[in-house]
């Protein structure tokens, strides 16, 4: 047995006080920032990475999606940049989906954090930008060229002088060009402040640099994992289910191969990739996935680089979840949010008390674009989250984010902010699945344009014709439903919606669980 | 001339303590009795009379009575407040159970929401609708409150809260309501958003209210009962109440808005830190307290508890940051972390070595008690250390099982690899950290530098890791101030009267009417002044601060800026601009970019000063203070070595001692760690500087 390089008391007290550091730096992120997508909503997080890019930690509360797709573009930073080109002051940015968080709307930001001149770290965020121009996340795209502003890796800021011709170009591209930049200088301020951070970390416990820790709770974390997957009976556990899809539905398919302490993740089987903005770049892909994992076999402890690479992933290529270049991926999350779920149903049977009945996830929103009544340009997104499943324990919650954490914006503030009167806001009973254990319900929500001016609507919406299943005997949670003015709407298409015109979503229930 | 005594009377969820302050003598007793669950006021009212009889105190010479209570806070936790009904706009009567739809904890598949105050059978829609600018919209149906109404009494229902879209603007749907349930039903409990917490997004409003309305009823038996219990014991002068905020509200503001007091004894707690680290550190301290189970923490910036306008209660899963139900009031912001004495050591599945949150508190106790605790807590390992002895812990009053604690730290130590001692240390250092960075993010949240403080240490434990936790944080002085045992009563002793009040505004900083804004503070004011009135303080010495929530058109949070005091007009654009970007700039080191500014809450504070105590608290004899010295584990030479050992009772102003040593008083131990230097101050506080400068 190798000699572990710090005793029990030295490594927790380490790992915590990193954590603390990216949790202070989040709690700072989330007061400066203007956007409502990060201060409301949560959209955001910020993680630590080691020197290569591997995940040390990552707030708290951040959302899985970007635990599991940032250390990809610190990562992609080293490849393209380079370490000879990363200097003390520098901050790196990017928002390419196929090394972000899988579309064009997270920015991310990375700092290279030097000690004593050598390079020991990256503190890196991700948030929701306001708005990053293009299309906004209409599934009618049919490229990525038509969504948006598209900022490859490069220097935002170098050795502490800002890129001006950066913010020209980001401004001119936006319909937010003060609350997008804002947020931009928000997230730097968290990152320098985690830089402060980790030198008063390396100064006090003496240390060069973060690698033998990183090795530490890698390590740690990694056996971790195989030593919960070898309680599973070795086998193939195979789930599919459809979904809405487009004018056909898509095929969803996941084999999970458990081999003594192994666990390889297959997603052949899973629909083509398409013309339209659903398709889910296999960085987003593999964070789901590990999400997963992590909630069935590891819950309890903070994440990390062990957790991902303890396990193996396939994606087959052009596929939904895998797509290539220039497919379109604004609704990554459309198809995203469906994988965890894929992976509870294959391990069902195997670990009953672990997983979760499918939830009314995928997250819904609408993005409204257009021009306020004095003709001011504005773009709003508004969330809307279903019931979760059930599990062995538990009925499902009613409105609860899963596996996203999104919360909704506030009526009172959508009132002011939008031109969006709400009518109503309010449960949908027996949406949930029945079971042994209920899914949770739904909601139903009614929207009406109460501006002057005509104004632009995208849905994401699913689950309208394929309801969240139940596992184990539990039965499937209602389908939602759009309506516009109470007839059924292409949530496929972009909308124009007059003054007084009403949009009603129900959102879809969570699965229930086991026989009832 | 000063009063002849004060009374302060802290119900906690152990132990009630007894306070009485002779202004004449300049004294204070205490009596700590344990709290009696079933009848709250009976421990109260048997320690006044214990005072009564044994220091010979006159009741009807008592001037001031203040009283705080964990009571309703463990009604909202253990849900047996009353059967609430919820009457909200038609359309948003689920509001408080959709809530913000977001988790607080991401890989728990099992997690559950808090559930609602207000069962879905107990929560109707009433036809009314107004527009976020306050305007009606559709005018309040009437019938469908009475019909409402009659329903829920029907079921029982004894309390009613009362939660309208966009009532923070207009209060109007919301009083009409009221008036018609009062003028059927003269005996129902009713609560209004409007009135408790007028703030804007209304799913924390509407939790607010309905708290409030869930303890009213209970709030109001419980205030009664104890004040006429005091009425019969020959107290005249009339009770007050210790509010969240630290301000004082006679019993009918109290009644009204008792969710006003759930925080009432940690409020209390922090008003003593801010007095005893008035001389030394400016006022400026993290006044941290560390008990059996928790321990809390809050910033108090010149000698005043910071105050924050939303908390939480009942959390769902404790500790975890919004499992609980969003309340909007003011109150002394300050946060609970899982770590005290009782907090347990044990080895994750990843072979770390982890401290609490879960805690054997004072039952079964930590191993050492010898009352059924069977796994290894802070204490034992204190114990283990030597940092506790036996026959100087609790006064040398208690039996105490040394075999048995060192049995199971010795089973964890094989566990962790780490000899016994490096995991006593371990366990100490464990849960220092967990306090050290659980305060880290707090303050990182109000935007300050933990370094700018000094650590007040109070609680069984906070001298005797006070000194850790501020090195942890960067911190240069720790103050442990005497009696410390009982600082929350004291901190009831010297409370200011402080009345808030809020109301939203909404308004762009360009497009505000200044004489309507000034109109609205100057309604606040008066409203706040009646008050005050009614607490029986000097209204002469009243003093007013205006505030304001703003933030940049966009932002979802704002920052609480202290305005330039009134009257205001047009020429006031530019102080006020001044004050936004002070505050800002305070908290974020940097001003955004650009962009127009915006008020959202308008906010008015009026206190009238507490009487001045001055306290002797060091009254023993002199004796020796010449140090014992026992055997003490030191991490630095690994080994056991000699440490001096004082008896707090026999040190005097002016003293001064250099660490390592420990002060010994019944209820605590205080550590001065090496290289550091202590010196006794004059108030009988030990201020620790802990570079080992010469103070």
């Amino acid at each position: 047995m190798r000699k572990d390089a710090f005793d029990a008391v030295t490594l927790e007290i380490l790992w915590r006080r990193m954590i603390s550091a990216a949790d202070e730096a989040a709690k700072t992120l989330q007061r400066v920032s203007f956007s409502t997508l990060v201060n409301e909503s949560n959209d955001f997080a910020c993680v630590v990475t080691d020197a290569s890019g591997a995940s040390l930690v990552q707030n708290t509360e951040s959302i899985p999606s970007f635990n599991g797709c940032l250390p990809i573009t610190v990562r992609h930073f080293l490849d393209v940049i380079g370490t000879k080109d990363m200097k003390q002051g520098d901050f790196l940015v990017c928002n390419d989906p196929w090394v972000g968080t899988g579309h064009l709307n997270d920015i991310t930001i990375a700092k290279p954090v030097f000690f004593k001149g050598e390079l020991v770290a990256f503190c890196a965020s991700t948030a929701h930008a306001p708005d990053i121009g293009g299309k906004v996340r209409s599934v009618v795209a049919r490229e990525i060229f038509e969504e948006g502003f598209a900022i490859p890796a490069m220097h935002m800021i170098r050795e502490g002088e800002a890129n001006a011709t950066f913010f020209q170009l980001l401004r001119a591209a936006v319909r937010t060009p003060d609350q997008t930049e804002g947020d931009i200088w928000a997230q730097v301020t968290a990152l320098n402040l985690m830089e402060e951070r980790l030198h008063a970390l390396m100064k006090e416990y003496n240390l060069s640099s973060f690698d033998a820790f990183a090795d530490e709770i890698h390590g740690r974390c990694e056996t971790a994992m195989r030593k919960a997957f070898k309680q599973v009976p070795d086998g193939s556990y195979n789930f599919g289910f459809k979904t809405d899809g487009l004018t056909e539905p898509f095929n969803f398919n996941v084999t999970v191969r458990i081999s003594d302490d192994t666990v390889h993740v297959d997603w052949t089987g899973t629909s083509d990739q398409v013309d339209r903005a659903i398709n889910c770049p296999a960085v987003y892909t593999f964070a789901m996935t590990s999400y997963a994992l992590k909630c069935i076999f590891l819950p309890d402890l903070p994440n990390n680089e062990g957790v991902f690479r303890s396990f193996t992933m396939h994606a087959p290529k052009r596929s939904l979840v895998n797509p290539e270049r220039p497919a379109s991926v604004g609704g990554r999350m459309a198809t995203g949010h469906y994988l965890p779920t894929a992976i509870f149903g294959a391990l069902a049977k195997a670990l009953p008390e672990k997983i979760m009945a499918a939830s009314g996830s995928p997250l819904w929103s609408i993005i409204q674009t257009g021009v306020d009544d004095e003709g001011k340009p504005t773009a709003n997104t508004l969330f809307f989250n279903g019931g979760s499943g059930a599990t062995a324990n538990t009925d499902g919650q009613s409105c609860y984010s899963w596996p996203s954490n999104i919360s909704n914006v506030p009526i009172e503030l959508t009132e002011r902010n939008t031109p969006f009167f709400v009518e109503r806001k309010s449960l949908r009973e027996a949406s949930g699945g029945e079971g042994l254990k209920r899914g949770g319900d739904g909601q139903e929500i009614v929207l009406r344009h109460s501006g002057k001016r005509n104004i632009g609507i995208i849905f994401m919406a699913e689950r309208l014709r394929h309801p969240a299943h139940g596992l184990l005997g539990g039965e499937a949670g209602a389908p939602g439903e759009v309506l516009i003015d109470g007839n059924s709407a292409d949530v496929r298409a972009d909308h124009i919606i007059s003054p007084g015109q009403t949009i009603t979503l129900k959102l879809p229930g969570g699965g229930g669980y086991g026989q009832a | 001339m000063p009063s002849k005594y004060a009374l302060g009377i802290d119900i906690g969820g152990t132990f009630t303590d007894v306070v009485v302050y002779d202004g004449e003598k300049q004294k204070i007793t205490s009596r700590k009795l344990l709290t009696t669950h079933d009848d709250p006021a009976r421990a109260v009212l048997e320690g006044l009379a214990a005072a009564i009889a044994e220091d010979k105190i006159d009741p009807s010479k008592i001037s001031r009575v203040v009283h705080a209570t964990t009571l309703f806070t463990n009604a909202l936790i253990e849900r047996k407040g009353a059967l609430t009904g919820l009457l909200a706009t038609e359309g948003f009567e689920d509001i408080v159970e959709i809530g913000r739809e977001k988790k607080y904890e991401l890989y728990d598949v099992h997690i559950q929401k808090p559930t609602p105050l207000a069962a879905k059978t107990l929560r109707r829609g009433i036809k009314e609708r107004l527009k976020f600018d306050g305007s009606i919209l559709c005018k309040i149906d009437e019938n469908s409150v009475i019909k409402a109404v009659d329903d829920l009494v029907t079921l029982g229902v004894e309390s009613v809260a009362i939660s309208f879209l966009h009532s923070y603007a207009n209060p109007v749907h919301e009083r009409i309501a009221a008036k018609i349930i009062q003028d059927k039903y003269p005996k129902l409990s009713i609560s209004l958003s409007s009135d408790v917490a007028p703030e804007i997004r209304e799913y924390e409003r509407t939790s607010t209210v309905l708290a409030n309305a869930y303890i009213k009823p209970l709030a109001a038996d419980y205030l009664d009962g104890i004040s006429s219990g005091l009425q019969k014991q020959g107290v005249i002068t009339p009770l007050l109440l210790m509010l969240s905020n630290g301000g004082l509200a006679d019993i009918n503001e109290a009644k009204r808005i008792p969710v006003a007091l759930l925080e009432s004894g940690p409020a209390a707690g922090a008003l003593a830190a801010a007095y005893f680290g008035k001389s030394e550190a400016n006022g400026n301290v993290l006044a941290f307290d560390m008990g059996g189970t928790t321990a809390k923490l809050s910033v108090v910036d010149r000698g005043e508890p910071e105050v924050t306008y939303n908390f939480e209660a009942a959390r769902q899963k404790r500790f975890a940051e919004g499992s609980g139900l969003p309340i909007r009031t003011s109150t002394i912001e300050l946060i609970e972390i899982g770590a005290g004495g009782g907090s347990i050591a044990r080895v994750d599945e990843i072979n770390l070595l982890k401290v609490g949150p879960d805690s054997a508190g004072s039952d079964p106790g930590p191993t050492i008690y010898g009352i059924g605790g069977e796994q290894p807590t802070v204490t034992d390992a204190n114990f283990a250390l030597g940092l506790l002895a036996p026959e100087t812990f609790a006064g040398g009053n208690m039996t105490l099982d040394v075999e048995a604690s060192s049995k199971v730290l010795e089973k964890l130590s094989t566990q962790a690899g780490l000899s016994q001692q490096s995991l006593a240390a371990g366990i100490r250092d464990v849960v220092n950290e967990t306090m050290a960075s659980a305060a880290r993010v707090h303050i990182a949240e109000r935007g300050k530098d933990p370094r700018s403080y000094a650590l007040l240490a109070t609680g069984g434990g906070g001298p005797l890791h006070g000194a850790d936790v501020a090195r942890k944080l960067g911190l240069k002085r720790l103050i442990s101030p005497a009696s410390a045992g009982v600082a929350s009563a004291i901190g009831l002793l010297i409370a200011p009267a402080r009345v808030d009040r809020v109301t939203t505004v909404a308004t762009r900083l360009d497009q505000l009417n200044w004489s309507d804004f000034e109109k609205i503070f100057d309604r606040l004011e008066q409203d706040a002044r009646k008050v005050i009135a009614a607490t029986g303080l000097d209204p002469n010495t009243i003093s007013v601060t205006r505030r304001a929530d703003v933030r940049y058109v966009g932002q979802a949070f704002e920052v609480i800026v202290d305005l330039p005091s009134g009257p205001y007009d047009i020429n006031s654009t530019a102080a006020f601009l001044d004050a936004f970007e002070v505050a800002y700039r305070s908290k974020f080191t940097r001003i955004p970019p650009s962009g127009p500014v915006e008020i959202i809450n308008a906010r008015i504070g009026v206190t009238a000063p507490g009487e001045h105590i001055s306290m002797h608290l060091n009254n023993a004899d002199r004796a020796s203070a010449k140090p014992k010295t026992r055997k003490v584990w030191s991490s630095k030479d690994r080994a056991f070595v000699d440490m001096d050992i004082y008896d707090r009772y026999c040190l005097q102003p002016g003293d001064k001692l250099f660490g390592p040593a420990l002060v010994e008083e019944r209820e605590s131990t205080l550590a001065v760690p090496e290289g550091a230097i202590a010196r006794v101050a004059e108030g009988g506080e030990i201020v620790v500087d802990l570079d080992g400068e010469d103070l």
